[in-house]
C-alpha cells in the first residue's frame, strides 16, 4: 500500500487551472523527485499535501487515511507531515537545538533530548546544538531544517527545491547528505525540483509535471533513456532533434539508420531525440563535418559541429576535445528513442 | 586621521555644552540642597505621585501594544479587506498632539477627567508608535516559518503566540519602552485630563507657588524614572538586530468571516483616536467662527512659525556639525560628543524647562525670559531628534567622491562644503523641517520659559483651554493639526517605510 496516495487531483485559483488531474503514488521509504519547469504547479502540489491549499477535485491520501478532498482539509498540524521550505525558514528566535525540537510537543522531555541529539548526529551538527540560526550557513541551515522535519517521524517529509539557494558545489555535497540522512531514517519523501540533475540523481523514481499534469514516472534511468515524449526528451538533457523514416525496422536520418529504442511501425515519419553523449567525433579531414563552437568544461567539452546541413551538439570525452575549424566525422552510438509526428 | 575643519569643532562643542550643561547644574543644585529635597520627597504626596504615574504608565504601555500589535498583525498578516488604507488611518493619530485629543474629548464629554480618560487618550496617541515598529518587524518574517509550525502540530492561535510573537518581541518591546517614555514625560493631555502624575505635579508646584526646591525634588524623582526606562530601552535595543534578510512572499491568514469583524475593530480604533476628537474639534470650530479672533490667531501662528524656524535652523546647523564631525571624520572626541548630544534623549521636557528655569535665573540672567532660553530648550529636547535624522544623509553621501575631489585638487575642508554638504543637503532640509514641526507641537517647556509676550498655537491653546473656552481654543487646535502634525506624518521616515510595506 502507497504511503501517499494522490488521485486525480485538481488545483485551480479563480480560472486559473494549477494542476488538472494529479495521480501520484508514494511508496513506504521511498524518495520521490517531482521534476517540473517553473510554473508547472509543483509548489502548489507540495502545499495540497501539506494542507495549506484545498483541491478543486479528488483526493489524497496518508497511510491508508484520506486527508484532503473537496470536501474535507485535515488541518496541517494533524496530518503528521514534515516540510523542509526552500530557505530553510529556521525560527530565528530559538537555537538549532529548539528548531529541532520545535515538534516534539507531547514527548517526554528525556526523550525529546535523546532525539534531538540522535538528530544533531545525524545531521552531523553536535556543536551548533546551542547557536542561533544565523551562525549557521545555508548548508548547514537546510540540514537543521531537515532534521526539524524528522524529529517527529513524519508519515512523509516534504522538499521543496531545497538546494536551489545553495552554490553549485555546496549542492552537490548536500545532495548527498539528504540522501544518506532520509535513508537513515528510513523516511518517505518528496523532493521537488526543476533541475533534472538533481532528480535523477537524488530519487528512487521520478515524476515529470508539466501542464499540471504528472506525464510520465519512472526510475531515473528509465525517465532518461525512455522520455515518452520529445517535451520530456529536451527538458532532461541535451537533445538535438533529427527529422526520420522507419525502414526495415531502423530509423533513417540524415546522420545514417539508427536503431529505435522503442517500439516502431514501418513507414512511420517522425523524429529521433539524439543526445549530446550519443554522438561521436572523429577527427577527419575529409569528413563532412566542421567543429564551429567548443565550451570545454574539464572533464568533457560541448562540440557544435556543422554536418549535412545540420547542427549538432555533440559531449566529448576526455581532455581533447576538437578545435573549432576542424574536420570530423560523426557516428551515432547506441539507440535512440524516435517520436512520429 | 584627518581633522575636522575647527568651525564644526567650535559648533559642536557649544551644542553639547549647551544641552548638558543646564541639566547638570539642576543636579548639582540638588544635590547642594539635599537635606531639603529629602524632606520635600518624604511625604505621602510622592508616594501618591509615584503610584499614580507607575499606573498610568504601565496602563498605557499593555494597552497600547495591544492596539498597536493587532492593528499592525491585521494589516500584515491577515486578510482583512483595505488593509493599506487602515494602515495609513492606524499611523493618523502621530498627526495629533496628544493634548489636541484630550481637548477634542474633554470638550464633548463634561467631566472626561482622570485616570480613565488619561489612560484612553495616552493609549490612542501612542499606539502608532507601536503599530510602526511591530509592523518593521513583521514584514521582514519569513512566513514560511508559519507553515513549518503549523505541519510541526501548532494551530492557527499557538503559530502567533509561538511564532510570530516571538520574532517580533524585540521590535514590540522597543516600542513599549519609547511609548512609556512618552507617557512618563506627557505633559498637556494629563494636565488638561486633570490627573496627577509627577508632570503635572512640578509644573503645578512651580506655576503655582515658585516652590522651585519642590519642583526640583520632583524632576529628580521624574528623572530617576526616565532614565531607568532608557536603560532599559538601551539592554532591549541592543537585542534587536533587523534582518536584512529579502522580503519574500508574504503569506497572510484568511480570516473567512471573521475579516468583517476585524474591519470593524480597525475601523473603531480610528474613531476613536482620530474621528472624535477632530469631529469635536471642527464643531467647536464652527460654533465659534462667528467670535473668531483672527488676528489673535494670526499673531499666534506667526509666533509658532518664528519659534519653529529659528530653532529648526539653529539646531540642524548644531546637528549637521555633530553628525560631520561623527560620521565623516571618526576621531574619537567627535564619538563621544555625539554620545554626549544623546545624553538628553526622552528627558520630560518639564524636567529640562525647569531646569533653564535654574539655570537661566542664576547664572544666565541676560538671556532669561527670551526667546534665546527657548530655543535652548528645544536644542536640549531635539538635538537628539535631529541627530537621527541628519546622520543618515551625511553617512550616505559616498566617501569616494571626496577622494575623487580631493584628487582633482580640492583641499579636504572645501570639498566638504563641495561636495558632501550639497549631496547631504535634501536630508538635512528634510531633518530641519522635523525638527522644526516637533517645535511647533512642543508644549511645557515653552510655557516655562516662554518671553510674556510670546504666544504660539500651543500656548494659545492651552490658556484657552484653562478657561474652559473650547471654542476659542479648538481653531488653534485644528490649525496645530495641519500646520504641524500632517506635514510631520508626512516626513516621518519610518511611518512611511512602514506604509510602504505593508502594500508589499
Amino acid at each position: 500500500m502507497a504511503m501517499l496516495s494522490m488521485r486525480a487531483v485538481k488545483k485551480s485559483f479563480g480560472d486559473f487551472e494549477v494542476l488538472n488531474g494529479v495521480d501520484l503514488f508514494v511508496e513506504d521509504q521511498e524518495l520521490v523527485a517531482v521534476l517540473g519547469a517553473s510554473g508547472s504547479g509543483k509548489s502548489t502540489l507540495l502545499r495540497l499535501i501539506a494542507g495549506f491549499e484545498k483541491p478543486t477535485a479528488g483526493t489524497i491520501e496518508l497511510a491508508g487515511d484520506e486527508i484532503s478532498s473537496v470536501n474535507k482539509v485535515l488541518v496541517p498540524e494533524k496530518r503528521n507531515i514534515g516540510i523542509v521550505p526552500q530557505d530553510a525558514a529556521l525560527f530565528p528566535h530559538l537555537s538549532v537545538s529548539q528548531n529541532i525540537g520545535f515538534g516534539l510537543a507531547g514527548w517526554s522531555s528525556k526523550a525529546k533530548a535523546a532525539r534531538v541529539t540522535e538528530l544533531l548526529e545525524i545531521v552531523e551538527l553536535q556543536e551548533f546544538a546551542d547557536s542561533s540560526p544565523d551562525k549557521l550557513s545555508g548548508g548547514q541551515a537546510q540540514r537543521v531544517a531537515l532534521a526539524r522535519a524528522l524529529a517527529p517521524r513524519p508519515a512523509i517529509v516534504l522538499m521543496d527545491e531545497p538546494f536551489s539557494a545553495l552554490d553549485a558545489e555546496l549542492r552537490t555535497r548536500l545532495r548527498l547528505d539528504v540522501k544518506a540522512i532520509l535513508q537513515k531514517e528510513g523516511a518517505t519523501a518528496i523532493l521537488v525540483t526543476h533541475d533534472q540533475e538533481e532528480a535523477l540523481s537524488l530519487a528512487d523514481r521520478v515524476a515529470v509535471l508539466r501542464s499540471g499534469q504528472i506525464v510520465q514516472v519512472g526510475s531515473p534511468t528509465e525517465i532518461y533513456n525512455s522520455p515518452v515524449d520529445i517535451g520530456i526528451a529536451t527538458f532532461l538533457g541535451d537533445s538535438v532533434l533529427i527529422d526520420g523514416e522507419v525502414k526495415n525496422g531502423k530509423v533513417v536520418t540524415l546522420l545514417g539508420a539508427l536503431s529505435p529504442l522503442n517500439k516502431v511501425t514501418e513507414g512511420q515519419v517522425g523524429r529521433v531525440a539524439i543526445r549530446g553523449e550519443n554522438f561521436y567525433l572523429l577527427p577527419n579531414p575529409k569528413g563532412e563535418g566542421e567543429v564551429v563552437g567548443q565550451v570545454f568544461f574539464g572533464h568533457d567539452a560541448v562540440v557544435e559541429v556543422v554536418t549535412k546541413g545540420i547542427k549538432i551538439r555533440a559531449r566529448s570525452n576526455g581532455p581533447f576535445a576538437p578545435e573549432v575549424g576542424m574536420r570530423v566525422s560523426v557516428w551515432v552510438r547506441g539507440s535512440v528513442n524516435f517520436y512520429p509526428g | 586621521m584627518r581633522k575636522p575643519p575647527k568651525v564644526i569643532l567650535v559648533i559642536a562643542l557649544t551644542a553639547t555644552l549647551l544641552a548638558v550643561l543646564p541639566i547638570a547644574y539642576l543636579g548639582l543644585r540638588l544635590f547642594e540642597g539635599f537635606d531639603r529635597a529629602l524632606a520635600e520627597l518624604l511625604r505621602f504626596r510622592t508616594l501618591e505621585l509615584l503610584g499614580n504615574t507607575g499606573l498610568l504608565v504601565l496602563a498605557v504601555s499593555a494597552s497600547a501594544l495591544l492596539v498597536g500589535f493587532s492593528q499592525a498583525w491585521l494589516t500584515t498578516r491577515s486578510t482583512v479587506k483595505f488593509a493599506s488604507f487602515f494602515a495609513v488611518l492606524a499611523a493618523l493619530p502621530l498627526a495629533i498632539p496628544s493634548y489636541v485629543m484630550a481637548l477634542g474629548y474633554m470638550s464633548l464629554f463634561p467631566g472626561f477627567s482622570g485616570f480613565f480618560a488619561s489612560w484612553l487618550v495616552l493609549t490612542l496617541a501612542t499606539s502608532p508608535y507601536v503599530f510602526l515598529g511591530v509592523t518593521a518587524a513583521l514584514v521582514r518574517i519569513d512566513t514560511a516559518t508559519d507553515e513549518v509550525a503549523r505541519t510541526l502540530g501548532l494551530g492557527r492561535f499557538q503559530v502567533l503566540t509561538r511564532v510570530t510573537f516571538p520574532q517580533v518581541r524585540p521590535a514590540a518591546t522597543a516600542s513599549v519602552l519609547l511609548v512609556a517614555l512618552y507617557v512618563l514625560s506627557e505633559f498637556g493631555a494629563i494636565a488638561l485630563l486633570r490627573f496627577d502624575t509627577f508632570t503635572r505635579a512640578i509644573y503645578n508646584a512651580y506655576q503655582g507657588s515658585f516652590d522651585r526646591t519642590s519642583a526640583a525634588a520632583l524632576a529628580l524623582v521624574l528623572l530617576l524614572m526616565t532614565l531607568l526606562i532608557i536603560w532599559f530601552e538601551r539592554r532591549y535595543r541592543g537585542l534587536y538586530t533587523a534582518s536584512p534578510k529579502a522580503l519574500g512572499k508574504r503569506l497572510r491568514v484568511d480570516l473567512g468571516s471573521w475579516s468583517w469583524a476585524a474591519m470593524a475593530a480597525l475601523a473603531l480604533v480610528s474613531v476613536f483616536s482620530v474621528g472624535i476628537p477632530m469631529a469635536s474639534l471642527l464643531a467647536w470650530s464652527i460654533q465659534g467662527s462667528a467670535s473668531l479672533d483672527l488676528p489673535m490667531l494670526l499673531d499666534a501662528l506667526w509666533g509658532s512659525v518664528r519659534l519653529a524656524s529659528l530653532s529648526g535652523i539653529i539646531i540642524s546647523v548644531f546637528a549637521t556639525a555633530i553628525a560631520l564631525w561623527a560620521v565623516r571624520y571618526r576621531t574619537r572626541l567627535g564619538a563621544w560628543i555625539e554620545t554626549l548630544s544623546w545624553a538628553t534623549h526622552a528627558l520630560p521636557a518639564v524636567v529640562v524647562g525647569l531646569a533653564l528655569v535654574f539655570f537661566g535665573a542664576n547664572i544666565t540672567p541676560w538671556i532669561y525670559q527670551t526667546t534665546w532660553m527657548l530655543v535652548i530648550a528645544y536644542l536640549i529636547l531635539f538635538l537628539p531628534n535631529a541627530l537621527a535624522a541628519i546622520s543618515t544623509p551625511i553617512a550616505q553621501a559616498p566617501k569616494d567622491l571626496e577622494d575623487v575631489s580631493q584628487s582633482l585638487g580640492v583641499p579636504a575642508n572645501r570639498t566638504l562644503f563641495k561636495v558632501v554638504l550639497p549631496i547631504a543637503f535634501p536630508g538635512i532640509l528634510a531633518g530641519a523641517g522635523l525638527v522644526a514641526l516637533t517645535v511647533l507641537k512642543e508644549l511645557p517647556a515653552t510655557l516655562l520659559l516662554r518671553p510674556t509676550e510670546t504666544n504660539t498655537l500651543a500656548t494659545r491653546l492651552w490658556d484657552a483651554t484653562e478657561d474652559l473656552a473650547y471654542s476659542q481654543a479648538a481653531p488653534f487646535a485644528l490649525l496645530l493639526v495641519i500646520v504641524a502634525g500632517l506635514p510631520a506624518l508626512v516626513l516621518n521616515a519610518q511611518a512611511r517605510k512602514a506604509l510602504s510595506e505593508v502594500r508589499g
